[in-house]
């Protein structure tokens, strides 16, 4: 794979951020990503980001542990080993709910957490590969590709220099993921 | 301006005959039953109070809790809980004319008894009425009363203020509240009781409290009324997502309630719920929980269903309707004493439909009523401009 040309601006305020953002999508520029010391307000609107599909994934996960549960729970008490619970009916399923319950939570909360990881890369003992150190302090941090010939280091410059940038820097990337 | 606020003058008398016709009903179901027609009087006179109750509610609990995002449209929730001392009155006077239908003196046993025959004695127990409905509409008036003066003499002070009087009253409601669902609704049946009745009923008034809400900002941001491009879609977003969690927390509570006596199958508590699930009410049973939690949940959970003022409006009312009918599951069955094993059988005739025409005139007459008295936005609240410029 071919190494790409990344431009990396930086910011110190979030209203420079929100702004910069803006412009540069104004000017048709592609943004791979932005790093925040915290979640800014309005962000994911200015970089047009679309819907998670994370929420889609906790509930078809919850779904799936509401339906194996009610399902288990039939199979196993009143289908497979008949069990007498206060002379209630076998197939009762007031009783079969709590767990129906649970486990909608569990796998829900469970199948989010783990899909977020998978999406973002992280497991145990990833070492962490900042776009910059002061992105975890008081730096704004938007990444851009340059994706065609007008799409140059200067041309960005001039696009955020209203905009209050205070760092620009151009790397090569060799990975897909370079973070 | 004609006195009934953001209603055109067709509206409001479309609504004062609903009203009228409501009442006119109710009247009239006399010559069928008394009793029928007194169980629905106390559900209008309930839903109403809690209305109210939960509009104050909404209100303090953005004031405890320096919430800014609801800054915006909080005449709304102000102005429901204006119209407490209208339902309070109603509650008392229904329970005055109903004493006989509170039965606790057949069960008048000595022993383990004799605090519920002190408590429940027809005397102290409507006094307590008052001195309930009393204390809401006394905090609750000083919370509105504050928060319009705000609008006068600007200030972070008065919201200072208005967070400790809020904080107050949520510590004396909770308590007041608990006891007016023991009072009101549990005592019907004397000798049943659930712990979880009184956060069952919060839920149900907070679920309907937001809906009234949501019902409300969606007419008064219409073009030309006065919240207009105030009332948004994040604030809807907001409110839905309140719903959604009340929808769920409704269903938690009665579904504690409903499993926990039909496990241990207790000859003095499954009496409260035979007659309540049992043939043709078991399909009452079905329709509270389609309306109140199944409903809403599923139809509110993706976000574009919560902003979009179609849906969340039409699940709000239909939560409405849902409310509605949990009071009518919990009331109407302890009055037909006669048939004690089947709960008397379901009846949706013209009390019924007086008693839901009656709510919706009255109350949305008087919310109209109180949100004029006002000015629509809180303009001097140091926390509007984040409501109003307020994004998830």
């Amino acid at each position: 794979m071919s190494s790409r040309h990344l431009i990396y601006a930086s910011f110190a305020h979030e209203k420079d951020l929100l702004e910069g953002v803006r412009a540069l999508r104004r000017a048709g520029v592609k943004i791979l990503d932005a790093f925040t010391p915290y979640a800014v307000h309005g962000l994911d609107r200015a970089l047009g980001l679309r819907p998670s599909p994370l929420t889609w994934v906790c509930f078809l996960c919850a779904m799936t542990g509401a339906t194996f549960a009610l399902w288990f729970e039939h199979w196993s008490l009143a289908i497979d080993w008949p069990l007498n619970v206060g002379g209630k009916p076998w197939n009762s399923l007031p009783s079969d709910v709590p767990i129906g319950f649970e486990l909608a939570v569990l796998l829900g909360g469970f199948g989010s957490v783990f899909a977020l990881f998978g999406v973002c890369r992280l497991y145990p003992g990833k070492r962490a590969r900042l776009v910059a150190p002061r992105v975890t302090d008081d730096r704004f941090v938007v990444v851009i590709e340059e994706t065609d010939a007008v799409t140059t280091p200067d041309f960005v410059h001039a696009l955020l220099e209203p905009h209050g940038v205070v760092e620009l820097e151009e790397r090569l990337a060799e990975e897909k993921q370079p973070w | 301006m004609n006195g009934y606020g953001f209603l055109s003058k067709g509206q409001a008398t479309l609504f004062a005959i609903a009203s009228l016709c409501g009442a006119l009903l109710i009247a009239a179901s006399i010559l069928l039953s008394l009793t029928h027609a007194w169980g629905n009087l106390l559900i209008a006179a309930v839903f109403l109070v809690t209305l109210g109750l939960g509009g104050a509610m909404f209100v303090a609990f953005s004031y405890v809790s320096g919430a800014g995002w609801s800054v915006a449209f909080r005449r709304i929730p102000e102005a429901m809980a204006m119209t407490l001392l209208v339902g309070g009155i109603a509650v008392i006077g229904v329970l005055a004319v109903g004493i006989e239908h509170y039965h606790w003196e057949p069960h008048g046993e000595p022993g383990t008894f004799w605090f519920k025959l002190m408590w429940l004695s027809p005397q102290f127990w409507l006094v307590r009425a008052v001195v309930y409905v009393g204390l809401w509409a006394i905090l609750a008036f000083a919370i509105v009363t504050l928060s319009r003066r705000q609008d006068r003499t600007g200030g972070a002070e008065l919201t200072l203020t208005n967070a400790k009087v809020s904080a107050l009253f949520l510590a004396v409601a909770a308590v007041t509240f608990s006891l007016a669902c023991f009072d009101w609704l549990m005592a019907l049946t004397p000798m049943w009781y659930s712990t979880v009745f009184a956060a069952y009923q919060f839920a149900g008034m907070m679920q309907a409290a937001l809906s009234a809400i949501i019902l409300l900002g969606l007419a008064l941001r219409k073009p030309g009324r006065p919240l207009e491009g105030i009332f948004t879609d994040e604030h809807l977003h907001d409110l839905s997502k309140l719903l959604l969690g009340f929808s769920c927390f409704w269903m938690y509570l009665w579904f504690s309630q409903f499993m926990l006596i039909w496990y241990t199958d207790i000859p003095e508590e499954i009496a409260y719920l035979v007659p309540r699930t049992e043939g043709a009410w078991g399909a009452i049973t079905g329709m509270n929980i389609f309306l109140n939690w199944l409903l809403p949940f599923f139809a509110l959970l993706p976000r574009p269903s919560k902003r979009s003022g179609k849906i969340a409006g039409r699940i709000a009312g239909a939560v409405l309707v849902g409310r509605w009918l949990d009071l009518y599951w919990i009331i109407i069955p302890s009055l037909n004493h006669g048939h004690v094993a089947t709960g008397g059988t379901p009846v949706v005739g013209i009390a019924e439909a007086g008693s839901m025409l009656l709510v919706l005139g009255i109350f949305t007459l008087l919310v109209a009523r109180m949100f004029s008295k006002a000015d629509a936005v809180p303009s001097a609240d140091p926390l509007l401009q984040e409501s109003l410029h307020y994004h998830l």
